[in-house]
């Protein structure tokens, strides 16, 4: 993993009315490094994301990436909801091939691009579906092949297997990992699962309850591919279940 | 597919035995009670029909020639209607200033019914196309926008936000998500404007009009001519049920990604 800085926060903060959110949040995030986030229920993941990424304007701080202020209109950003968000009036493949299509990827390298993604999970038999047609597990695979389609400098990913079934889950980890390691992409990816977060990451962010702070910063250099059944594993996700647990 | 085919079968049967009902008791009505003395028998009516196909109603026109007037009128009104009511009730969804500014106006212009236009577009317009024009455009234009306002205000702003993380300008976002996110609302607006349309096109030739199929009943009521007031209202229904059928191909061309299956 590189040295070179991709992610800069610093001292974001972000209160909705008189209730204060995010204090002064500050951290790094290495280029080409998976970093998870993992934090108690309703401590404010979903808007640390959407701060992140200036979809909420804030308080205060300054965010950037790659050196410059985050805008994903110039930068190639990708963002997994945790809803689900496809576009309702165009086919799987059209979903899929939105963000290419936004950023002028030519067509050949497009229809590359859109036909391995949609490969990969397993939505080939269903380019010209509509999401309506589509099942819960199936509507969730369509955005993620459309995050992954545009091969972003940096991916951010809000829970975004919840809603899945496991056999899929671990399939579409395995999926990331594996997208992650070949595209260089740097990944921030919050998640209520202590052991998704262990599996995947380079390094854990564990969040505190509102108004919320960073209360540690783990890094995991676990070997992969990672058993969930391995000691070190074990130590490490029981390790964070510790620093989450606010009972 | 068979199973659809038989429910379509199904279903028309029994429409087709609904319809034959009716002429029947009104057949029986009309030879049998004194509702003769004030109705045609349907055999009447659709010879009458057939006449007016090829001979005129009044001086020159024929049926299908009065129709062709009021449909003139209705297209031209509703189609301006669509446009301001599309631009207005997205504007309106979309725009804060524009809502602030536009909405307690069409709240208040919104309860009016169409036919108490009528009086003011005479007496602004005249009684030329120009005031009929503006009468079925007035009855179009509310209930477009009042659906459009519907929509553009329910537009999911997560779907703003993939749009935008995915590099979208506003000019994109607005025509990828917020246009088609309003398409169903605007086609519910419009099946509706077209009806209120299609009925403001007779009030307005019913009050002053020398050719139109609203025409036509006033001068059979006139004339006494019960058999011409009929025709003009069966084909009044008829133009009407084609006009929501084509209605809804349109909006079923146009929103495949809302019928579900395939």
């Amino acid at each position: 993993m590189s040295e070179e800085v991709m992610v800069s926060v610093k001292n974001l903060t972000k209160s909705f009315g008189d209730l204060l959110v995010l204090d002064d949040i500050s951290f790094d995030v290495k280029k080409h490094e998976f970093l998870c986030i993992v934090g108690p229920t309703g401590c404010g993941k979903t808007t640390f994301l959407n701060s992140l990424t200036k979809l909420y304007d804030i308080d205060r701080g300054a965010i950037t990436l790659g050196g410059q202020p985050i805008d994903p209109k110039k930068q190639n950003i990708a963002y997994i909801f945790q809803e689900y968000s496809t576009m309702e009036w165009l086919t799987v493949e059209e979903n899929i091939s939105y963000g290419l299509r936004i950023k002028h990827v030519d067509k050949q390298t497009a229809r590359q691009r859109v036909d391995h993604v949609m490969n990969i999970v397993g939505l080939s038999k269903y380019a010209n579906y509509y999401p309506r047609q589509l099942s819960a597990s199936m509507l969730q695979r369509v955005v993620i092949a459309r995050a992954f389609a545009v091969e972003p400098e940096l991916l951010l990913m809000d829970e975004p297997y919840g809603q899945l079934d496991l056999q899929l889950k671990y399939h579409l980890e395995d999926e990331l990992i594996n997208l992650w390691q070949t595209t260089g992409t740097t990944v921030i990816f919050i998640t209520h699962n202590i052991e998704e977060a262990v599996y995947l990451s380079d390094r854990i962010l564990v969040l505190t309850n509102k108004p919320t702070k960073i209360k540690q910063s783990l890094t995991n250099d676990l070997p992969r591919p990672r058993k969930v059944s391995a000691p070190d594993f074990i130590k490490l996700r029981n390790e964070v279940t510790d620093l989450i647990k606010w009972w | 597919m068979k199973i659809k085919l038989k429910e379509m079968g199904n279903s028309l049967f029994f429409s087709l035995i609904g319809i034959a009902a009716i002429l029947i008791l009104w057949t029986l009505g009309v030879k049998f009670t004194s509702v003769g003395l004030l109705l045609p028998t349907p055999l009447e009516v659709l010879q009458r029909m057939a006449y007016t196909f090829s001979n005129a109603i009044g001086r020159e026109l024929t049926l299908p020639m009065h129709l062709a007037v009021s449909l003139r009128r209705v297209v031209i009104g509703f189609s301006l209607a669509s446009v301001c009511g599309v631009v207005l009730g997205i504007a309106m969804g979309r725009f804060r200033m524009v809502e602030a500014v536009c909405k307690p106006l069409f709240e208040l212009v919104r309860p009016i019914p169409s036919v108490a236009w009528i009086p003011l577009a005479i007496v602004w317009f005249g009684i030329g196309e120009t005031a009929k024009t503006f009468i079925i455009f007035m009855a179009g234009f509310v209930n477009i926008v009042v659906n459009t306002y519907a929509g553009a205000k329910q537009v999911d702003e997560n779907m703003l936000g993939v749009a935008y993380m995915l590099g979208a300008n506003e000019i994109q976002a607005f025509f990828h998500v917020v246009i088609p996110s309003c398409v169903p609302y605007i086609f519910a607006g419009m099946q509706v404007g077209l009806s209120t349309c299609w009925m403001a096109v007779l009030a307005a030739e019913m009050v002053s009009s020398t050719e139109g199929i609203g025409w036509t009943i006033t001068a059979g009521q006139e004339n006494g001519d019960m058999t011409q007031i009929f025709v003009g209202i069966i084909a009044i229904a008829v133009v009407g049920l084609l006009l929501a059928v084509l209605m809804r191909w349109a909006e079923r061309v146009l929103c495949r990604w809302r019928v579900r299956g395939k």
